[in-house]
């Protein structure tokens, strides 16, 4: 497989007016050709401003990337022109949002927005564009799709919204998609269909898919390979199989502790990490986690761990080995 | 259920309005703080004015009318040779005193008319907003004029007339206020403690609705000045021989030729005191509207 | 959408009906009767026998409810009475009037776009740079310069000093367009001015609180553009509350006529209501009253009308 996206020392910053958020702090990946990439942690631990750098999405003012590289298909997208980058955007590289209700626009048909993407990339006429949008939006499952597409957004359900999202984010075939918490909002029958749904089509057109979720048993489910982030860093990087049996870093454990399993009993208690995330202004000296750490030793207060190799495909940062 | 307890279970108790919160945050604001300054200006100007001015606003000198700016008049004479600076500097009374006179009336009849139309709902509701409805057709200048035609002139009955026009806005902001916060739990809290229907209002709507109220009446203050000023332009003001700035534009504007600054300076003046509320006003406004302050929107 | 336009509608005619009891009020204030009230002003009609005609003929030597009635069916009818004054028809009087007032408007609309779009959306796009911080400043001063301090400064500089514009009076466009465009130059820059300033500082801030929506970083993830992402995903949205603004201005421009007209000694609907107000001349004020009304009025029902146009969720539901 080859090498469809490396990150490196990527690090992104906003400026406020309370002070230096270190939203993404020098994080390093990569991703291959048609792979899943899971990418947990908790709300506000710098998530969705690492997929948002990849696309040079970070609205600035407050923010910017103040460093790295996002090497796709061979060239480094945090060099490119602006010209170049939008020929990127949506088209070889798509993103899936939050939120569909915000992020489509009220005011244009579901139609006009789907088949966007298209009309800015391809070189064909409104009707093959039309024709491909009906088809994908067969694909998703919304029925109806020819009236669909002459609705606005408010007549759609988020459920069907989503959908709608999802097919916009492939019109162009992408190498790679982001999915950014594309289920939170919905519940819980729909999350698993949209998923399968992603799932699906992603493998049926060989492409790279990264889904951003605070739920660990989705990961452990579609995913690959996992990247852990904490406080605007990566503290465990690993393959699913890998991760899901041995989890090795203690806010990883944690998190697994705190959603439910589906290989485990449903009436086992959940147990939440205790404490609340960091406030990313004000991070705690050396390990970001130290304080909310179990495991913490000496050391944790004054040295932040960097990555290694615990085997060959798993990767923690923590100054501890939580086996012993 | 104690106030004590109610007011606990406030959820923007820090909302109300801290002065000392309110007053950094204006100070922030270049802006408002230009504004502020030049209100204490005027108001200094207005109190001290019998300090300041070089001569009676009233006495006249009929050998030197129409005079442009000399040593013994910096800003020239007026047409009965009254000294210009001096009625400029008396002027300010007039507005400053109509400004903020008529902005209070007008506020205390628009809150309360709100605080009953949202407190009430129903039918009350329906008619109060209508009658602002109804206030609002009709532009301020031109009711005033009509108003100000069947009153008659004289500053008691400008300061009247405009309070019966100014009160709309305030209703109408009171009453979205109310809406909002009708359904926040510590007022259904003091509701079911049986707190009566007053008391309600007053002690605990009331305040939460403070920040746009004060937003409101500062830039009605500026409206106000220049509704007053723009009447007296048109011929309905104070009587004389009172000062007024409105008054001077109107006589002086028909020498404009001869003597601009006649008309220039006063309306200087009244642009300056307009200005002034309304940089308040915008300053007020982010301090005390949190849903208009901070940078950009936090993405999820 | 229907349903929509209806309500709507229903709405604007219960408000008329509450605006003209305000206005039969207002016309009813004046000391003594209408007539009374003329009369101490226009000597002409200090005269008990011609007064009593008068008062017979508006009806007012009927009860209120009556009065009203008559006046609101006559309105209605096209008989708006017979000037006080003048004598002359009041409905010719404003037919007379109206292009003058209408051609104040449109200038003043034009110069307020041309000022007000660039400056708010120039400031939206540099946000907190210092060319947003003096664009804002320049609005804050282009909405609180009064009207009449603005014409004479205006007058001085551009008609005494550099005589380039007529300090007054008015050329209709039949008899000489060009004269009547230098004419109307400063009143209608002068009227445009608060509304310049209005839609500057809202086309910033509505289209800034667009600009930080989600949908727009869905339109920049698709690979647009900036200027198609505008055009394409921002304008619409940014517009609705700006529609708003410039409904409103419009009918509060009417203000602005009536102290631009007296000054620039413009014989449009805005002098007619100044002389009317000071003569007392309670027909022509009624009238006066009742367009003014209805023109803001008309204006919230376009704007109304506009925004279900512009977007659908109030279209459809
Ligand atoms: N526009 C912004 N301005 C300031 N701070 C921001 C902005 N967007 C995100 N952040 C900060 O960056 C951090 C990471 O946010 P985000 O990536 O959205 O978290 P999540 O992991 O939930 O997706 C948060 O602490 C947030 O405060
Ligand atoms: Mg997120």
């Amino acid at each position: 497989m080859s090498k469809l996206l490396e990150v490196k020392n990527l690090s992104t910053h906003f400026f406020t007016d309370d002070g230096l958020v270190k939203a993404v702090d020098n994080i390093s990946y990569s991703l291959n050709e048609g792979e899943t990439l899971g990418l947990v942690g908790e709300s506000g631990c710098g998530k969705s401003v690492n997929a948002l750098s990849l696309l040079r999405l970070i609205p600035n003012p407050p923010g910017k990337i103040v460093s790295g590289k996002v090497i796709f298909e061979d060239q480094n997208l945090l060099t490119l022109s602006e010209d170049d980058i939008c020929r990127i955007r949506g088209n070889r590289m798509a993103m899936i949002f939050q939120e569909p209700m915000t992020s489509l626009n009220p005011v244009m048909t579901i139609g006009r927005q789907l088949m966007e993407p298209m009309e800015i990339h391809r070189q064909m006429t409104r009707g093959e564009i039309q024709e491909r949008c009906l088809d994908l939006l067969k694909r998703v499952h919304i029925p109806e799709a020819p009236t669909r597409m002459n609705a606005y957004p408010h007549q759609f359900s988020g459920g069907m919204l989503q959908r709608a999202m999802i097919a916009m984010g492939l019109t162009c075939n992408p190498r790679l998609v982001i999915a950014d918490e594309p289920t939170t909002a919905l519940d819980v029958t729909i999350q698993a269909q949209l998923l399968e749904l992603m799932k699906d089509l992603t493998r049926e057109f060989g492409t790279a898919l990264i889904i951003i979720t605070h739920n660990l048993g989705i990961v452990a489910r579609y995913a690959d390979r996992v990247n852990v982030m904490y406080a605007g860093r990566i503290v465990e990087k690993s393959t699913a199989m890998d991760l899901y049996k041995n989890p090795r870093h203690p806010y990883t454990i944690g998190l697994m502790a705190s959603v439910p399993r589906l290989d485990q009993d449903m009436k086992k208690k959940l147990k939440p990490i205790e404490g609340q995330p960091p406030d990313l202004i004000h991070l705690p000296s050396g390990c970001s986690f130290h304080p909310r750490c179990s495991y913490r030793v000496e050391r944790c207060l004054n040295e932040t761990p960097e990555l290694k190799t615990v085997n060959e495909n798993h990767e923690i940062a923590c100054w501890v080995d939580v086996r012993t | 259920m104690s106030d004590e307890t109610i007011d606990q279970l406030q959820p923007q108790r820090a909302s109300r309005i801290g002065v000392w919160a309110v007053m950094k945050a204006i100070l922030k604001h270049k802006v408002s703080c230009v504004g502020v300054v030049i209100i204490i200006l005027l108001s200094l100007m207005a109190i001290f004015a019998p300090l300041i001015a070089p001569h009676d606003p009233n006495e006249q000198d009929l050998y030197h009318v129409l005079e442009n700016p000399s040593r013994k008049h910096l800003l020239g004479t007026d047409d009965v040779g009254r000294d210009l600076l001096s009625r400029v500097i008396y002027g300010s009374r007039i507005s400053l005193l109509v400004g903020v006179a008529a902005t209070i009336f007008a506020a205390v009849i628009g809150v309360i008319l709100g605080l009953i139309a949202g407190y009430k709902g129903g039918m009350v509701d329906m008619v109060i907003m209508r009658i602002t409805d109804t206030f609002m057709c009709i532009p301020g200048l031109i009711l005033l004029l009509v108003m100000a035609a069947a009153l008659g002139p004289g500053l008691h009955n400008i300061i009247i007339a405009i309070s019966l026009i100014g009160w709309t806005g305030f209703a109408r902001i009171i009453r979205g206020q109310v809406l909002m916060v009708r359904e926040l739990p510590y007022i259904e809290a003091a509701n079911a403690a049986g707190a009566s229907g007053f008391r309600i209002m007053f002690r605990h709507l009331l305040p939460n609705s403070l920040a746009p109220i004060i937003v409101a009446g500062s830039i009605t203050i500026g409206g106000v000045i220049m509704l007053e000023s723009a009447a007296a332009f048109l011929g309905l003001g104070v009587q004389p021989p009172t000062p007024s700035w409105g008054k001077a534009l109107r006589i002086g504007y028909s020498y404009l030729e001869v003597v601009p600054l006649f008309s220039i300076a006063p309306g200087l003046m009244i642009t300056l005191a307009i200005l002034a509320f309304n940089f308040l006003g915008d300053g007020l406004r982010d301090a005390l509207d949190p849903r208009l302050r901070g940078q950009g929107k936090k993405i999820e | 959408m229907k349903r929509y336009i209806a309500s709507r509608l229903l709405y604007s005619i219960l408000i008329l009906f509450f605006v003209s009891i305000l206005i039969f009020t207002l016309a009813r204030l004046m000391p003594g009767d209408p007539i009374q009230a003329a009369a101490m002003i226009n000597t002409d009609l200090a005269n008990p026998e011609i007064m009593n005609d008068l008062r017979a003929k508006f009806g007012l030597d009927k009860p209120y409810h009556e009065q009203y009635f008559l006046w609101l069916t006559d309105f209605a009818k096209g008989e708006w009475g017979d000037s006080l004054g003048s004598g002359e028809e009041v409905l010719a009087m404003f037919l007379r009037r109206l292009p003058v007032t209408l051609e104040l408007f449109i200038g003043a609309t034009f110069w307020s776009f041309i000022i007000g779009f660039p400056f708010g959306i120039i400031a939206a796009l540099r946000r907190n740079s210092w060319l947003d911080a003096s664009l804002t400043t320049t609005s804050i001063i282009g909405v609180s310069i009064p009207v009449f301090w603005e014409g004479i400064v205006f007058i001085y500089l551009f008609a005494v000093i550099l005589p380039i514009f007529p300090p007054s009076g008015y050329v209709p466009f039949s008899e000489s367009p060009w004269e009547n465009l230098l004419s109307v130059a400063m009143p209608t820059f002068v009227m445009g001015t608060q509304t310049a300033g209005l839609l500057a500082r809202y086309v910033r801030s509505s289209l800034l609180e667009v600009l930080g929506q989600d949908f727009i970083r869905t339109a920049r993830a698709k690979g647009l553009r900036e200027k198609a992402m505008l055009i394409r995903h921002a304008a619409r949205p940014a517009l609705l509350p700006v529609v708003t603004v410039i409904g409103l201005s419009w009918g509060y421009m009417v203000a602005g006529s009536f102290l631009v007209e007296y000054m620039f000694a413009i014989p449009g609907l805005g002098r007619m209501g100044v002389n009317a107000v000071f003569a007392r001349d309670f027909p022509v004020i009624q009238a006066t009253l009742v367009i003014v009304a209805l023109n803001v009025m008309l204006a919230n029902l376009t704007v109304d009308l506009v925004y279900g146009y512009l977007d659908p969720r109030v279209r459809i539901h």
